[in-house]
């Protein structure tokens, strides 16, 4: 299964947002296809489609129009078909108990939103990489909570 | 005191008794003696009628002999007539003195005695007049049969006597006989009465205590009752009785006033009552005294009565069966007018809710408004980042410090921001208190605060911890805070070193602890070696953006305590500080222990 | 009903291995570790056939050297995390570089270029990862677990632990049993 690159989607209705991501992605000049999308129903709606490519990784904004990240999160671990992406939270600000929450609702990451791009850089390499290790060295899924 | 009251009745049934017995008693006796005394005195009649027939006989006997000497002297046969009549009268006497004595056969035997003498001494006389017509006092034979005539005179008279003295002898024995039977009498008869009088004393004595003893209960029971009427007025209740067997009820007289009645205006029954009720109350007020028929023991029941001016009092009732001496059940109930209590209750409901909600809208602005100035602000920082990586070259050194000055800013928003929402956020209602292992959340803490820690070389001293019943997340920011604001507060002449320590008090042994909730309080107290600060700040400190030294000097700002305090308060503990300028601070946290 | 189970990655390999060698007659013998001594002569073709029936398991022909080089450095270190007959009173670095027979610079270079991190980390990755299985079973203390693992301390332990996940060791054990909670709640 060894792939040319590494598949990332995220949902963010932040247009800034969107942008300040693909853009460190492309810095980091990683083997990596990172496609956005403005809501969680663009989202979902991509994901259930039959041509969809599923990522590695998912990042979910919390607050977004329309279906919120929290709502996705739940739709996806619902459907066994999405049992192998790793998601991430991708969110401003929450308290430890939201944070946990989305670790038990699934989530496998939780990032808040770092104020500089080099923190984010580094940040999103950081999952990548470590994404790519319980990928290539078989390490329990089940097991994979990180958080930024 | 019934129990008293009960014996002492037996008692005085008892003397009842006794004296009942002790009276007919003496009547019996009484009787006897009266009989015995009539039967004497009859006895003494006869014997005086006896004595005086005898005499009589006597007298008649001598009148004839006087009538015979008159005529033997004047041979006038006029004075005959005496002795002619004695006959007559003698036998007429006799037949009297038969009557007399036929229960005396003694007696009886002694009158035919002098029967014979009498008869022959009148044929004596017959014999000494007949001997006379010749005048001749002076004949021998009329001498030797007068002389005859006065020896059988003498010996009737003897004879007479006899009789009547045997007469008084028999009168006397029997006399004497009574006599010692009734001198025995009245001694035993006032023994008895004076036995009989001690009895009725007694009697009266124990009645007497028992009056005075119920008087005086009755007494306090009239008091009683009436400082039950006046606290059934002034507690605004009033109680009533329901006799089951025979629905009968009683109503207090408060209990008319409460559904604003003069007292005991009606007949109490529930029919009556039922009329006060409010319409919508009535069906299930009904069910209600249903109820109260079965079981013995009723919860409180409430509803609504509507007086005759309109007004709606709100009423709670209470009820309790007894069964009495009679097996009879009795319903014993009282009923409260919680009217007033009602209206303060919901007035007190609504301005909670109304506080309620506007803490709620308070806390949701303060959140939204924290979370909601982070975006922005993230994205000033991010471009302005961006900035300083991509186009520092392109920037005149002015340009550069502009934007070292708007980088500052932006944090110290940042800084704001984060500690405003952390604020709002310990504010939140959904807290939930979980049994929490303290020793693992100050460890938590400290790693919050690994890099600090280790860029200070601050030395964090802690004693074991029990396990608390606490907000985990809460607590652990609360040391997080602590430790922060101690590390951050430091001393420049040394490294902080802060000591932790932990205690269980009692909450009365303690003056810190104001209107303690619990009998005992955990007792965390911090103690740094930094700056310290004057104690007459010590409660300023608490309070929100309040900060003891210039920003420029310490990057604080002024949120970080109030979350401590907040959060002590969540626990329903409290927290204080106590400082000394440049030798350090003292954070003391009390903990309720359930 | 929710199971729970531990399994051995390297040997349920082996057996899935064992297993499609057989099925295509290919003579081998068992070198450990991921290697396999062929007995025979393949042809491009078969081996082609191979990795094919392979790839239904995620199994992967290396044929790079390098590549085989970081798989054994990986599955030694696996080893020397969770096996715990594995007894290893020596640096990492001295065991690695004896039992691979390259410098333990080599081994670290190659590693980094492969991978995208540094042994090191691998060795800290994988700790972690024995860690949070144990953490789950909750039959250790987390201070018998530091022990186990060769930390000093449990705040060494827990440290390390937050700086590799972000999380603290509880709060990790208690949101992997709320999680199962709501899974089981779910079915």
């Amino acid at each position: 299964m060894q792939e040319d690159y590494i598949n990332i989607i995220l949902a963010d209705d932040d247009e800034d947002d969107r942008m300040f991501f693909t853009d460190a992605f492309e810095d980091l000049k990683m083997t990596t296809k990172v496609q956005t999308f403005n809501d969680g129903v663009y989202l979902m709606d991509y994901l259930n489609s039959t041509e969809a490519t599923l990522p590695n990784v998912l990042f979910l904004d919390l607050n977004m129009p329309r279906k919120s990240g929290l709502e996705c999160l739940q739709e996806i671990k619902q459907d066994p078909k999405f049992k192998d992406i790793a998601i991430a939270i991708y969110s401003t600000s929450a308290s430890e108990e939201d944070i946990e929450n989305t670790f038990v609702q699934g989530a496998n990451i939780y990032i808040k939103k770092p104020s500089s791009f080099k923190k984010l850089k580094k940040v999103l390499s950081e999952v990548v990489t470590i994404n790519w290790q319980y990928h290539t060295n078989n390490m329990n899924k089940d097991n994979f909570l990180l958080r930024l | 005191m019934i129990k008293t009251l009960s014996n002492n009745i037996s008692f005085l049934r008892a003397m009842l008794y006794i004296s009942a017995l002790v009276i007919l008693v003496v009547g019996a006796l009484t009787y006897r003696s009266v009989t015995e005394v009539t039967k004497s005195s009859e006895m003494i009649t006869h014997t005086y009628k006896v004595n005086v027939e005898l005499e009589q006989i006597l007298s008649y006997l001598k009148d004839a002999e006087t009538g015979q000497r008159g005529y033997i002297i004047t041979n006038d046969s006029v004075f005959l007539e005496p002795y002619l009549s004695a006959r007559n009268r003698i036998n007429n006497s006799f037949a009297e003195l038969k009557v007399l004595t036929k229960n005396t056969p003694q007696l009886k035997s002694k009158l035919i005695d002098v029967n014979t003498l009498i008869n022959k001494r009148l044929i004596a006389f017959k014999t000494s007049y007949r001997s006379l017509p010749k005048k001749d006092i002076e004949d021998p034979n009329f001498k030797s049969n007068f002389r005859n005539g006065k020896t059988l005179m003498d010996s009737i008279r003897d004879q007479i006597k006899g009789v009547i003295k045997l007469q008084n002898n028999l009168l006397n024995k029997r006399s004497d006989e009574y006599r010692s039977d009734l001198m025995a009498t009245p001694l035993l008869l006032f023994s008895l009465l004076l036995c009989s009088l001690i009895l009725i004393y007694l009697a009266y004595n124990s009645i007497y205590k028992n009056i005075k003893r119920l008087k005086i209960a009755n007494e306090e029971l009239e008091i009683f009752k009436e400082s039950t009427n006046q606290s059934e007025i002034v507690s605004k209740h009033g109680s009533w009785t329901w006799d089951q067997n025979n629905d009968v009820f009683t109503f207090s007289d408060n209990l008319y006033r409460l559904l604003g009645e003069q007292p005991q205006s009606f007949e109490p029954t529930i029919q009556n009552f039922m009329q006060y009720v409010h319409p919508e109350d009535v069906e299930q007020l009904s069910q209600q005294v249903e109820n109260m028929k079965k079981n013995v023991e009723l919860p409180y029941i409430y509803y609504r009565v509507v007086h005759k001016n309109g007004n709606i009092k709100h009423l709670k009732a209470y009820g309790k069966s007894i069964i009495n001496d009679e097996e009879e059940t009795v319903l014993l109930g009282t009923t409260a007018d919680i009217t007033d209590e009602i209206i303060s209750f919901r007035a007190l409901e609504e301005r909670n809710l109304e506080l309620e909600r506007n803490n709620q809208e308070l806390s949701s602005f303060n959140y939204v408004a924290s979370h909601d100035l982070q975006e922005p602000l993230r994205k000033i920082q991010t471009f302005l980042s961006r900035l300083e990586d991509e186009e520092a070259e392109k920037l005149s050194d002015r340009g550069t410090r502009y934007i070292d000055r708007i980088q500052n800013a932006a944090t110290r928003m940042r800084l704001l921001i984060d500690d405003l929402l952390q604020f709002s956020r310990s504010n939140k209602a959904d807290k939930v208190f979980e049994e929490s292992n303290i020793n693992l959340l100050l460890e938590a803490a400290k790693q919050d605060l690994a890099e600090v820690i280790s860029a200070e070389d601050a030395v964090i001293t802690s004693d074991a911890f029990p396990s608390m019943t606490v907000i985990p997340f809460q607590i652990q920011q609360l040391f997080v805070n602590l430790l922060g604001n101690a590390i951050k507060y430091k001393s420049e002449k040394r490294s902080p070193v802060i000591n932790i320590t932990h205690q269980v008090i009692e909450a009365d042994n303690d003056p810190q602890i104001t209107k303690p909730t619990k009998p005992f309080y955990h007792k965390i107290t911090f103690t740094d070696n930094g700056i310290g600060f004057d104690n007459e700040y010590a409660d300023q400190i608490f309070v929100l953006f309040s900060r003891l030294h210039n920003k420029d000097e310490y990057s604080g700002t002024g949120i970080g305590l109030s979350i401590c305090k907040k959060i002590i308060e969540n626990h329903k503990g409290h927290i204080i500080a106590k400082g000394k300028p440049s030798i350090g601070a003292t954070f003391i946290i009390y903990l309720p222990i359930d | 009903m929710t199971l729970f189970f531990k399994f051995d990655f390297n040997a349920i390999c082996q057996t899935v291995l064992e297993q499609v060698l057989n099925n295509n007659n290919i003579k081998y013998k068992n070198v450990g570790f991921g290697e396999i001594e062929v007995l025979e002569k393949i042809t491009p073709e078969k081996q082609q056939d191979l990795q094919n029936e392979l790839d239904t398991f995620n199994i992967e022909i290396v044929e790079n050297q390098k590549s085989i080089l970081v798989q054994k450095i990986k599955d030694t270190i696996t080893d020397m995390v969770f096996n715990e007959d594995t007894v290893v009173n020596v640096k990492s670095s001295v065991y690695l570089s004896e039992a691979l027979g390259h410098s333990y610079g080599y081994l670290s270079n190659l590693f980094s270029e492969v991978t995208y991190t540094s042994i090191e980390n691998f060795i800290i990755i994988q700790k972690i990862e024995y860690a949070k299985q144990l953490v789950i079973k909750q039959d250790l203390s987390l201070t018998e677990i530091a022990f186990k693992l060769n930390y000093s301390s449990v705040a060494h332990l827990s440290t390390q632990f937050k700086n590799t996940t972000g999380i603290t060791p509880t709060a990790f054990q208690r949101i992997i049993a709320k999680r199962r909670d709501l899974n089981q709640q779910n079915n």
